[in-house]
């Protein structure tokens, strides 16, 4: 039996992660230009870029969202009709927008579908009619909002409906911090948010007592697997993942898992215990804060807070990914992090279980052995039966707890 | 223009009256905005506490604006348009919205109802002001403009936008605005917002950043961060006039500022010259800026967040080189869906440095050390080594065929 489940949107923060994202399972993918997107620091798409990446989704069955999610100035606005023309002959699937500038620019200018970014901090159903007059199809919900709600708003509007399952979360109402604008002198709005939040503070209370040390304003991060029932029952259209800055590790990781769960849901319409104790063990996998469900369940209370210094201890280290599998010679790797030979690798194929292989030898591409592999180069490593392209390696660090 | 300032309590709104029949300000020139705990992002006011106000003035007949500019999720949106249903919205002028929400609400159940549209967070373009209005038409009483605006792009939409125009001239500014309790957790305190309309006010200082100080506010709403520096534009109100700025608002609610009400009605209305009321900003708590009044730079340091050497130009680009050995070979990663590498063509490579170089190819082999006579996408091959090529570097094609 055929199961309604949502669609699962990933970032491509990149071309190569787009690839990732797709390969791994993504239902659609999100990802920015050079100019008009929240992520001014990431790699995003230039117009070649763009185009192959749309190419490469569109020959797989995977829509593309292209984020135009900035507040835009009126100098700004006057460079975005050359970019909407080329997305109009791309055939991008939607644009995202939080702007009503840009939303009226994009309607001038061409028929592209418009779905309202969480940047807009759409909370309730009056405010989904409001932007549903202006013109958007989707809304992508502010992450205050809970799945009740959510449903409470897709039936009053009619509206296809998106939220967040996984990734950071902003611990303002998104679009409603300006700190970076007035610390760094860099508009947070247009993608140069520095992450203030992230910072500790030293919070005097006025009360006589000494000041208190806390990262008070930092959030954990979301996590939503054991919520996939309450999505799918609300009808919710899309779930969206955060992490275009995040690494190809982090585009491979969340849409394999979530494109997994999705797909056992369509074929059984449950989810087993030990399966979602399996897929939250390979989110842990990845860099993270703690996880929360946020405001899934119920508006994020004080456990939803991070007060910890941010940490990149993972158990597990990105190894490389695959860039060539010559059949029954070798693996050509590009290294991300150095090992060594005799290292175990964990090789995620696209689908289905991790394959265990041991690093016998490492060469470099003029097949000279190395001792270690350095970050940044190109190894060989003997041929791995099932490696793909773009497969993600992974390894187990020595002494993290198993 | 008019001089738009807050009341939080009777006692308050008194003192503005009193201004007001001592002719320090004309009634036609005020406009108070009160609110109250539920619907309001800082006010302390209780329902009650806010229709006393209303029903005192009553004899007074201020010019009263009614402020819901909370965010509101669902469950909460409900609870409050309940409480609004209940207000004798008759008595303000015009509420001030800045939820979305809020402002459909208000558009479909009360048409008669002015509204001041708050567009404080972003909305920095004439295209969306000019839809905003649009979509309230006659209903539009005001729009409340950001301070991030500059004065050439305030000048420009009071000239070209057909609307009433508003900008923050005196307080604290609003950095950050989150749903979430953060203070409370830090004291253990018990969270009894739901009951209590006292703020929990705090200052946070962090080592990671060059300013100390920010002042914290915690409510029922959540939490808020302001600059460490607050807005003043005192000396720019006659500018501001002449620009045909229509009102401009004095945030007096916080730091004892309500002490200051006199000199800002005697500046506003030419009765004292900026000089003479110096004291406002020397014994102000915190250091004033003029914010973004001047100049707003904030896109400037974009083109330094990233190496625009390192991505791919047009169409002529292949490839990528992936790894170096120096004096032995390059790895080339071709790239490009539609063009092939083939022997004899001739390559332009630009390094993140910035460097370019020009390299003839005249044979090459894939990583089996096989020679090849052309490449396509995906493929790894090898190149000769060429001196201050790295690993990143961009690769595009020069001459389709040399040969």
């Amino acid at each position: 039996m055929n199961h309604w489940t949502p669609e699962l949107l990933s970032p491509a923060g990149s071309l190569e992660k787009l690839k990732v994202a797709v390969l791994y399972g993504a239902d659609a993918v999100y990802l920015g230009g050079q100019k008009f997107g929240l992520r001014q620091a990431s790699d995003n798409f230039t117009a070649e870029e763009l185009r192959e990446g749309v190419e490469f989704a569109h020959e797989r069955g995977t829509l593309v969202y292209v984020v135009l999610n900035s507040f835009l100035h009126d100098k700004d606005l006057e460079e975005l009709p050359e970019f909407l023309h080329l997305l109009s002959e791309l055939s991008v699937d939607a644009v995202i927008v939080s702007d009503l500038g840009v939303i009226t620019e994009i309607q001038k200018h061409s028929n592209l579908v418009i779905h309202l970014s969480t940047q807009a901090s759409c909370l309730n159903v009056e405010s989904a009619k409001l932007w549903k007059k202006m013109g958007v199809t989707r809304i992508v919900l502010g992450r205050e909002v809970t799945i009740k709600e959510a449903k409470i708003i897709k039936e009053q509007t009619g509206l296809e409906i998106e939220m967040f399952v996984h990734g950071s979360m902003c611990m303002a109402f998104s679009g409603n911090c300006v700190i970076s604008n007035y610390t760094q002198g860099r508009d947070s709005n247009r993608g140069g948010c520095a992450h203030s939040c992230r910072f500790e503070y030293s919070i005097d209370m006025q009360d006589e007592g000494e000041a208190l040390k806390a990262y008070f304003m930092s959030s954990k991060d979301l996590e939503g697997i054991r919520m996939l029932t309450e999505f799918i029952e609300a009808g919710i259209d899309s779930l969206k993942v955060e992490g275009r800055n995040k690494s190809h590790y982090y585009a491979a990781t969340v849409s394999k898992v979530y494109s997994e769960a999705l797909a056992h849901y369509k074929t059984h319409g449950n989810f087993l215990s030990e399966d979602l104790i399996r897929w939250e063990e390979e989110l842990k996998k990845i860099s993270h804060r703690d996880y929360t469900s946020g405001s899934l369940d119920a508006h994020a209370d004080e456990t939803s807070i991070y007060n910890q210094r941010e940490s990149d201890d993972n158990e597990f280290v990105v190894t490389g990914v695959v860039l060539e599998v010559k059949e029954n010679e070798h693996v050509l790797l590009e290294v991300r992090s150095a090992f060594a030979p005799g290292d175990t690798l964990e090789i995620m194929p696209f689908s289905g279980k991790t394959i265990f292989s041991t690093a016998e030898t490492i060469k470099t591409i003029a097949n000279v052995n190395v001792v270690k592999s350095k970050p940044g180069s190109v190894v060989k490593v003997p041929f791995i039966p099932g490696a793909e392209r773009f497969n993600i390696i992974r390894r187990r660090i020595a002494g993290a707890n198993v | 223009m008019k001089f738009v300032t807050y009341a939080e309590n009777s006692t308050q709104l008194k003192a503005l009256a009193i201004l007001v029949e001592t002719g320090r300000i004309d009634i036609s020139d005020l406009e108070v905005i009160i609110g109250n705990a539920f619907i309001s992002r800082y006010s302390e006011n209780t329902i009650a506490g806010m229709e006393e106000m209303i029903a005192l003035n009553q004899k007074y007949k201020l010019p009263l604006t009614l402020e819901w500019d909370v965010l509101q999720q669902e469950s909460l949106f409900q609870k409050n348009v309940e409480l609004i249903s209940r207000m004798p919205l008759h008595e303000f002028k015009a509420v001030r919205l800045q939820d979305p929400g809020a402002l459909n609400f208000v558009k479909e159940n009360y048409p008669w109802l002015k509204v001041q549209l708050i567009l404080e967070n972003g909305n920095h373009n004439h295209t969306g002001l000019s839809r905003w209005s649009e979509f309230l038409g006659d209903q539009l009483d005001r729009l409340v403009l950001s301070n991030e605006l500059s004065r050439e792009h305030l000048s420009k939409y009071a000239a070209d936008l057909k609307m009433d125009l508003e900008v923050l001239v005196f307080g604290r500014i609003l950095l950050f605005y989150s749903p979430r309790l953060l203070l409370s957790p830090l004291k253990k305190m018990e969270v009894q917002q739901e009951f209590q309309n006292k703020n929990i006010e705090a200052f946070g200082t962090s080592e990671e950043s060059p300013h100390a100080g920010f002042p914290l506010i915690e409510n029922r709403h959540g939490t808020y961060m302001f600059n460490v520096k607050d807005l003043y534009l005192l000396d720019h109100l006659e500018e501001l006039k002449a620009l045909n700025i229509k009102a401009v608002r004095f945030d007096l609610r916080f730091d004892d500022s309500y002490g200051h009400l006199e000199d800002c009605l005697d500046l506003f209305s030419g009765k004292v010259s900026h000089e003479e009321i110096g004291a406002i900003k020397s014994e102000h708590p915190r250091p004033m800026i003029k914010g973004f009044y001047n100049i707003n730079k904030t896109d400037v340091l974009f083109t330094k967040l990233k190496n625009k050497r390192i991505q791919r130009q047009d169409a002529d680009y292949i490839g990528e080189i992936v790894d170096v050995e120096r004096d032995q070979q390059m790895a080339l990663l071709i790239k490009s869906k539609h063009l092939k590498l083939s022997a004899g063509v001739e390559l332009k490579l630009i390094t993140p440095e910035g460097k370019t170089k020009t390299l003839g190819i005249k044979k090459f082999t894939n990583t089996s050390g096989v020679d090849i006579a052309s490449a396509q996408t995906n493929e790894v091959v090898l190149l000769p080594f060429m001196s201050g090529v790295v690993a990143k570097t961009q690769v595009y094609l020069v001459e389709k065929d040399l040969q």
